[in-house]
């Protein structure tokens, strides 16, 4: 397969051919065959334009599918937790995340871990919807006023990009001795690339 | 020095040029099998005619480049090469930028309808008490917007008669999925409502907007709540 490389070099020679009747002579060949070669010159540039293009476009497809999949994967731990797995759970979603909530983990799963365990529910969740958000209104502040204090972003020597994924899932709870419980999750995750490895950031539940 | 210019660019880039031609058409329309047939046919016409260009300037020391007697074959050449770079950019933009420019646009189109026609759905005033329905019955289709129109009227005749006013604003909204002709948004809102002697209920709300692309134009083919249980 030709590369845009090949195709540069193939550039320079045809740039040459658009040379070659400007020489003493100008026959109508010569000229029509400069017209040409210009022309050539032309499709060359915009074919290695269309190339990377689309190129970037399926990179980029490809790479929100696997942020999708990261968000998916995570969050399924999170709403799937019995009284029985959520120590290798919690494990699991730690090693997920980066940042802030990497270094706060303990503190922010510590009540939900001691409600799993004293309930001694049994959970199981199912995501119903996944998305890469596009649009987004923070509500609580007021306008006019200053914006939230939100934790600094991770620099971007660690963290070449972030996407924020929509998560709606739904998880049933059994609890000793009460009927199910049904819980809603409307969640905001932020998936971080860290040296190509694909990390929860930050996780917000929309209330 | 001029001659070896010619037989770079007519020798060999141009030749060379047009095979990658050939081939960015295939990899563009993903190989049919008529495209393989006519692809080798050509391909090997050209390897071919370079062979024997080649052969040929062994013996008389002249090329199809530096030929001066044949300026006519030499403008064939050129041509036919220049012919196969602007198929190749001809089919790469029909087929891959076309359609890739077309799909950012619409995933930006049907999230800004759905978001307002997810907020209308759920917006009421007693004062007025059609307007946001009619609001969200106008990005639909004729079809659906009769359905959902009498869906909601019996709904909002209650809510009148209460004096309840409802408000939703998004929150969050992102694609789940788009194709050229359908596409499906997740909206998430939150939902206020006031009613008279009441302090106001707040809930988030998730929906799923799904589309379709009549003729240029997204409407709105459904809107259902996405964790009602």
């Amino acid at each position: 397969m030709p590369s845009a490389e090949g195709d540069a070099a193939a550039v320079e020679g045809d740039a040459a051919a658009a040379e070659v009747p400007a020489g003493p002579v100008f026959s109508g060949y010569g000229i029509a065959s400069a017209v040409l070669a210009a022309i050539s010159v032309a499709a060359i540039v915009l074919a290695a334009l269309i190339w990377s293009g689309h190129h970037r476009d399926v990179q980029e497809r490809s790479y929100q599918s696997r942020v999708l999949q990261t968000a998916v994967e995570w969050t399924g731990v999170l709403i799937n937790m019995n009284k029985d797995t959520v120590d290798a759970g919690l494990i699991k979603l730690r090693d997920g995340t980066v940042g802030e909530l990497n270094a706060d983990f303990e503190s922010v799963v510590k009540p939900y871990r001691e409600v799993v365990r004293t309930l001694q529910s049994r959970t199981t969740g199912q995501i119903e919807s996944v998305a890469i958000e596009s649009v987004h209104h923070d509500l609580d502040t007021e306008p006019g006023s200053p914006p939230p204090s939100t934790p600094p972003p991770l620099p971007p020597s660690i963290v070449a990009r972030t996407d924020t994924v929509l998560v709606v899932a739904t998880s049933v709870s059994e609890n000793v001795g009460n009927k199910p419980q049904t819980v809603r999750w409307n969640l905001r995750l932020a998936v971080a690339d860290v040296d190509g490895k694909l990390l929860i950031s930050r996780l917000e539940s929309m209330r | 020095m001029r001659n070896l210019w010619r037989v770079l660019a007519v020798d060999i880039a141009a030749p060379l040029a047009a095979l990658a031609a050939l081939v960015m058409i295939g990899i563009v329309l993903g190989w049919p099998v008529w495209w393989v047939s006519v692809c080798s046919i050509m391909g090997l016409l050209i390897v071919q005619s370079m062979v024997v260009n080649f052969v040929l300037a062994r013996r008389d020391s002249v090329t199809l480049g530096t030929d001066d007697d044949g300026p006519g074959l030499r403008l064939a050449a050129v041509a036919l090469t220049t012919a196969a770079l602007v198929a190749a950019v001809l089919v790469g933009y029909t087929r891959w930028t076309l359609p890739d420019r077309a799909l950012t646009s619409d995933s930006a189109e049907v999230v800004r309808i759905a978001t307002s026609a997810s907020e209308a759905t759920a917006t009421f005033s007693p004062r007025d008490p059609t307007s946001s329905i009619d609001r969200a019955a106008a990005m639909m289709a004729p079809e659906q917007a009769a359905t959902f129109k009498n869906q909601f009227g019996q709904a909002t005749a209650d809510l009148a008669r209460k004096n309840i006013t409802a408000q939703a604003t998004t929150i969050s909204a992102g694609v789940e999925a788009i194709g050229p002709a359908a596409a499906s948004v997740a909206v998430i809102m939150r939902g206020t409502q006031n009613a008279p002697g009441q302090p106001p209920s707040r809930a988030v709300l998730a929906l799923r907007v799904t589309l379709s692309n009549e003729g240029g134009h997204w409407l709105v083919f459904d809107v259902s709540p996405i964790n009602a249980g």
